[in-house]
């Protein structure tokens, strides 16, 4: 018997909550005292109402079975103030990468352009190809007209170790 | 032959929870020398040290083993049992089962039961070889050192004074006061700082048992409690004390001004001046680096004290105690760049206000701008900068939300009509005599309180600030627009607390204050016998526990030298003649300045043999280990003691036959 | 000296300018940028997907600049230079997942380092090259030009990792503006972010952001904006007009990678340092510069 969260009805899940602090190497609870720095300065409140110290606050009372598949965790900007400025050094972008990691894990719906991404790099190596830019003069220019070097690719080798690394948990 | 008496105590579960007391007793009972042994639930109640009493008569015992806490706990209590009973104290020994087994092998009861067993081997081994000794008194210095004129100093000098001891007070700026003298009012009552604290300070420099010694500093200190030899550099303030009048015509007619640091460098002051007014002695000192050497003030003069020529002065005291209450410093939020202070001239720190709305400060009173002189119409406190902070103070500074509700109300009270004031807070902490009630004072003040502290601060054209602070409340992320932010910095130990450390070897916990001998039960100590913390020094807290504490300590110092002797433990280094080669090695690894070579004639021969000053040496045993010749033994503890102890830790006998 | 270059994905794909700029005035410093021989991803957009996979990207780089035999390795995007810097960090707290990550590259015959030093652009001039010796190499200094800078986010962040410059007060590329004669005006928004992580998720938002600042910056009436990182360079540069479109707002600044600036300092043609593939107005930073 624990608690409930009577807007919702959801309970804690306790085993969630303990994957999500395993993976940020924790074995206790994120040390948050709720001194909102993080979300007074967040860069993604205003346009998305990312609140970092919610987040972060769910996780430690075990209100995690929705935040895996929520659409908030994919609002951070990853600018890095909320670590840089917490003073009990709680992190709570860590918190989230750790969420989105999670959200992929089970299955939930993850912005179409990250799993774009790592197909690309498994084929190519690169997150993006390299592209034809036309400039403010109108004229195109590519790698080989700007005279920079070829893009080497990667070798056989890299596609499996690639797709053994996406297998770890 | 000897007759060991050997108690294994439960130490209710905390011993007995863990290792088995009979087992242990059983295997006492097979030592050679053991006439009887026993085990009790607490061997320090009064009836646990009964059954030592009455054995020891009873059984003609001559050696006591005590196994139970730490000796640190109660190794006293033990040996005035014994000696209550006739038997020399010196002649017990205590075999720690708890610190040393049962806490630290609390999972591991077989274990833990083994070594307790080779433990009480051990203790028996060596209780056979200890001497009789006798504690002998020593007559101590009925003064005392009190480093630090702020409250804390202040009140313990009087204190002491009126006990009938000379006081020292050192302090190392021009007058007493202390932080305290910056203030405008003081919580919960609102009593004017000054006007509580000028009393005080008169009360203290006018007591005949009290010698004020202002801009002087501890240079050097030596001996130990009872007899401290303390060498304190009086430095010259340029003025005479004995010819000044304090008519202060020499800083009226001063040219040279600096930033006056008693006002936070907001105001000025002159090159020749008094901190502030009621400053006790109030006799100025010439700043020389921003005196012009004009001659003025000399030239002024009405009794002709100014005296430039004036040498620093090293005065030698000798007291029986010291009582540190050196104060703090104030955070420095400069390291916290995001909140502009110094960028933007309209971030202060509570303290800088503090000045601003003292009738004595550079504005006299008038709480006003620093950019423009004009009064804010919205202020914006922020709460913990520098303090529950990881990165700069871990630690609560404990008096930072009554401070600010204080200067809230203050600035609801000074600017009539439109003020709005927000206090940007994580926890708000109230917890003194009168704090809840003063808060419920503020709160029916029209002062906003979000509940939430803002990320950066930013400063718009005209000198006014703005920032983003979410409301974990109501959940709204708020703008607030501040024509004044007030950053409530925390108090930090004093930049130069490593100086009082050092010299008198009092350590600091981690939090960079001074460490007490126990935090709760030996609050107003240091670990170093007789010297003794009062005030900030020791943890940040506000005034009434500094005077309270100033006060204790003051007493502890009463309770130790008004008898005006003390006993001398005699577990100390002590030198045989005979054996002595004159290497020094000892005196050179002593690190309390404890031994000293003299001559002595040698077969006709004068040679510098080492003596050991009982009164300053600690029996650390450094000296003991590095003799090349044995010379030096520190008594109970000689290579005898301890080797015997060590062979009876490799002993094979225990009660399964194991090591 | 010599030098390995990790250039990431951004610069290869379509922040040229960056590149050529960076390869046209480094040399002229002393600096011979040796290329790895492979390019692939730092791993910061798997992240989100897989940190260990991430990790695993970012510590292959790492591995393909030793092969270089080379203790030093320039990584002029910011991003890059944060990931690279954190699982260089991770490799020794985490030594479970360190191991696995070295038996991986295992199978690829490749080897960890730990001991080559991760720069960036703006370090590698302050810091190693140094102020002086920039002052020097400009020929043409800049007197009276006042700029704005964005110096990233994640270059600067988060402290404890140890970053190339200070992340409350970062003076490194303002002081390097100040080295070529010009001068870097402070403003509020300075350390705001440039919203290039939420394109692939979020684009309105992203451009949105981009756009707030670009606003901040021209209100300021300064010659140009200064970027030191591929993705902050996509959002105000490329991205200049789109923002304008979401904030409602239109948008008339020079935005200039600060190599561009330096080279131009330094009398170096500005057709070899890419100034005429910016997408947002060069010609109008340029024309400032010949008055």
């Amino acid at each position: 018997m624990s608690l409930v969260d009577l807007m919702s009805t959801a309970k804690p899940n306790f085993e969630l909550r303990d994957r999500i602090l395993l993976k940020l190497g924790r074995k206790d609870l994120v040390n948050c005292y709720q001194c909102i720095k993080c979300t007074s300065g967040c860069t993604a409140l205003k346009l998305l109402e990312l609140k970092p110290h919610e987040i972060v606050k769910l996780v430690n009372l075990g209100l995690v079975e929705d935040l895996p598949s929520s659409d908030i965790i994919w609002t951070c900007v990853t600018c890095l103030k909320c670590v840089q400025r917490c003073p009990q050094k709680a992190s709570p972008y860590h918190v989230i990468i750790a969420l989105r990691n999670l959200a992929v894990e089970r299955g939930a719906k993850v912005p179409e352009g990250y799993l774009k991404i790592v197909s690309q790099i498994l084929e190519s190596g690169l997150a993006e190809p390299p592209q034809k830019i036309v400039t403010r003069k109108m004229e195109t220019v590519d790698r080989e007209s700007a005279k920079l070097p070829k893009i080497k690719p990667p070798k056989q080798t890299f596609q499996a170790a690639f797709m053994k690394a996406m297998e770890e948990k | 032959m000897a007759r060991i008496g050997v108690y294994v105590c439960h130490c209710g579960s905390n011993i007995a929870g863990v290792v088995d007391v009979e087992k242990v007793v059983e295997f006492a009972k097979t030592l050679p020398d053991v006439a009887i042994a026993k085990h009790y639930a607490y061997m320090c109640s009064e009836q646990g040290q009964q059954i030592v009493q009455d054995d020891i008569k009873d059984y003609k015992l001559d050696r006591i083993v005590i196994a139970t806490c730490s000796p640190r706990m109660h190794e006293e209590t033990f040996r005035r049992t014994v000696e209550e009973a006739g038997l020399n104290p010196y002649l017990i020994e205590i075999v720690n089962l708890r610190e040393q087994v049962s806490w630290a092998h609390t999972h591991e009861p077989e274990k833990a039961t083994k070594k307790a067993e080779a433990l009480v081997r051990m203790g028996v081994a060596r209780v056979k070889l200890l001497e009789p000794l006798e504690k002998h008194k020593i007559r101590v210095e009925k003064g005392v050192l009190v480093v630090g004129g702020g409250i804390a100093g202040i009140q313990a000098s009087i204190d002491l004074a009126n006990a009938g001891f000379r006081v020292y007070l050192v302090e190392k700026s021009s007058s007493i006061g202390g932080k305290m003298a910056q203030l405008d009012k003081t919580f919960p009552t609102m009593d004017c700082s000054m006007c509580i604290l000028a009393p005080k300070m008169l009360d203290c420099a006018h007591h005949p048992n009290v010698q004020l010694l202002t801009c002087s500093e501890v240079k050097e200190v030596k001996g130990s409690v009872g007899n401290f030899k303390v060498t304190v550099l009086k430095k010259p303030r340029y003025v005479d004390e004995k010819k000044c009048t304090g008519c202060m015509i020499c800083s009226d007619n001063c040219p040279a001004e600096a930033q006056s640091e008693f006002d936070e460098c907001i105001g000025v002051r002159k090159a020749i001046y008094v901190p502030f007014m009621q400053a006790v002695p109030r006799v100025p000192v010439i700043d020389m680096e921003s005196c012009v050497e004009c001659g003025l003030c000399e030239k002024v003069c009405p009794t002709h004290a100014v005296n430039r020529a004036q040498k620093p002065e090293e005065i030698e005291l000798n007291v029986g105690a010291i009582v540190v209450s050196t104060g703090f410093d104030v955070f420095d939020p400069s390291a916290i760049p995001q909140y502009g202070y110094k960028r933007f001239k309209n971030v202060i720190t509570s303290m800088e206000l503090e000045r601003l709305v003292c009738a004595s400060g550079p504005t006299g009173g008038h709480l006003t701008r620093l950019s423009d002189g004009k009064i804010p119409r919205s202020i914006a406190f922020i709460q913990c900068v520098g303090s529950r902070d990881k990165r700069f103070h871990e630690y609560c500074c404990r008096v930072g939300c009554m401070v600010t509700l204080k200067q809230a109300i203050l600035a609801r009270e000074k600017i009539p009509g439109d003020l709005k004031i927000y206090t940007c807070f994580i926890d708000l902490r109230a917890f003194g005599k009168g704090y809840e009630e003063f808060y419920g004072r503020a709160r029916d003040m029209d002062i906003d309180f979000v509940a939430g502290l803002p990320s950066e601060i930013h400063c718009a054209a005209d000198g006014s600030l703005y920032f983003d602070v979410y409301d974990r409340g109501i959940n709204k992320l708020l703008e607030v627009h501040a024509d004044m932010v007030v950053l409530a910095t925390g108090l930090v130990p004093s930049g130069d607390l490593w100086k009082i450390s050092a010299l008198l070897h009092a350590s600091r916990s981690a939090d960079g204050f001074l460490l007490e001998a126990h935090p709760k039960l030996r609050p107003l100590e240091s670990a170093v016998a007789g010297v003794f913390l009062a005030g900030v020094c020791q943890g940040p807290k506000d005034i009434p526990d500094t005077v309270a504490q100033a006060s204790g300590a003051a007493a502890k110092v009463i309770d130790l030298l008004s008898s005006g002797e003390i006993d001398i433990e005699p577990l100390k280094a002590v030198v045989d003649k005979d054996l002595c080669s004159g290497c020094r090695i000892c005196e050179s690894i002593c690190p309390f300045v404890a031994i000293e070579m003299k001559p002595e004639f040698v077969k006709g021969e004068e040679k510098l043999m080492a003596e050991v000053a009982e009164a300053v040496c600690q029996g650390c045993g450094l000296c003991g280990s590095a003799c090349p010749t044995g010379a030096v033994k520190i008594q109970q503890y000689g290579n005898k003691q301890v080797v015997t102890q060590v062979q009876a830790a490799l002993a094979k006998t225990c009660s399964d036959g194991g090591g | 000296m010599k030098i390995a270059v990790y250039w990431g994905c951004c610069i290869q794909a379509n922040q040229f300018a960056y590149e050529i700029s960076l390869r046209a005035t480094l040399p002229k410093l002393g600096i011979e940028l040796v290329d790895l021989s492979e390019s692939v991803c730092c791993g910061d957009p798997v992240k989100s997907v897989n940190d260990f996979a991430a990790d695993f990207l970012a510590v292959r780089v790492l591995a393909q600049a030793n092969l270089t035999g080379l203790d030093n390795l320039l990584v002029p995007c910011n991003r890059c230079h944060f990931t690279l810097s954190e699982a260089q960090d991770n490799m020794k707290k985490k030594p479970q997942s360190a191991q696995k990550i070295i038996n991986l590259l295992k199978e690829e015959g490749l080897e960890y380092n730990p001991n080559i030093k991760i720069w960036h652009t703006i370090n590698l001039l302050h810091d190693h090259v140094g102020l002086e010796k920039i002052t020097k190499a400009a020929k043409k200094p800049f007197r009276g030009l006042k700029v704005a800078t964005h110096v990233g986010c994640q270059l600067i962040r988060y402290g404890d990792l140890g970053r190339a410059d200070d992340a409350e007060n970062p003076r490194k590329l303002d002081e390097l503006i100040e080295a070529i004669g010009a001068e870097a005006v402070d403003y509020a928004e300075k350390l705001d972010c440039c919203g290039a992580a939420l394109m692939r998720s979020h684009p309105d938002s992203a451009l949105s952001l981009a756009g707030s600042k670009l606003k901040a910056v021209q209100g300021l009436n300064v010659a140009g904006l200064v970027v030191s990182c591929p993705d902050c360079g996509l959002m105000f540069d490329v991205k200049q007009k789109d923002a304008g479109t979401i904030v409602g707002a239109k948008f008339d600044v020079p935005v200039v990678y600060y190599t561009q600036l330096l080279g131009l300092a330094m009398g170096i043609d500005s057709k070899k340092l890419g100034l005429q593939l910016n997408q947002s107005p060069a010609e109008k930073l340029l024309a400032k510069i010949s008055t």
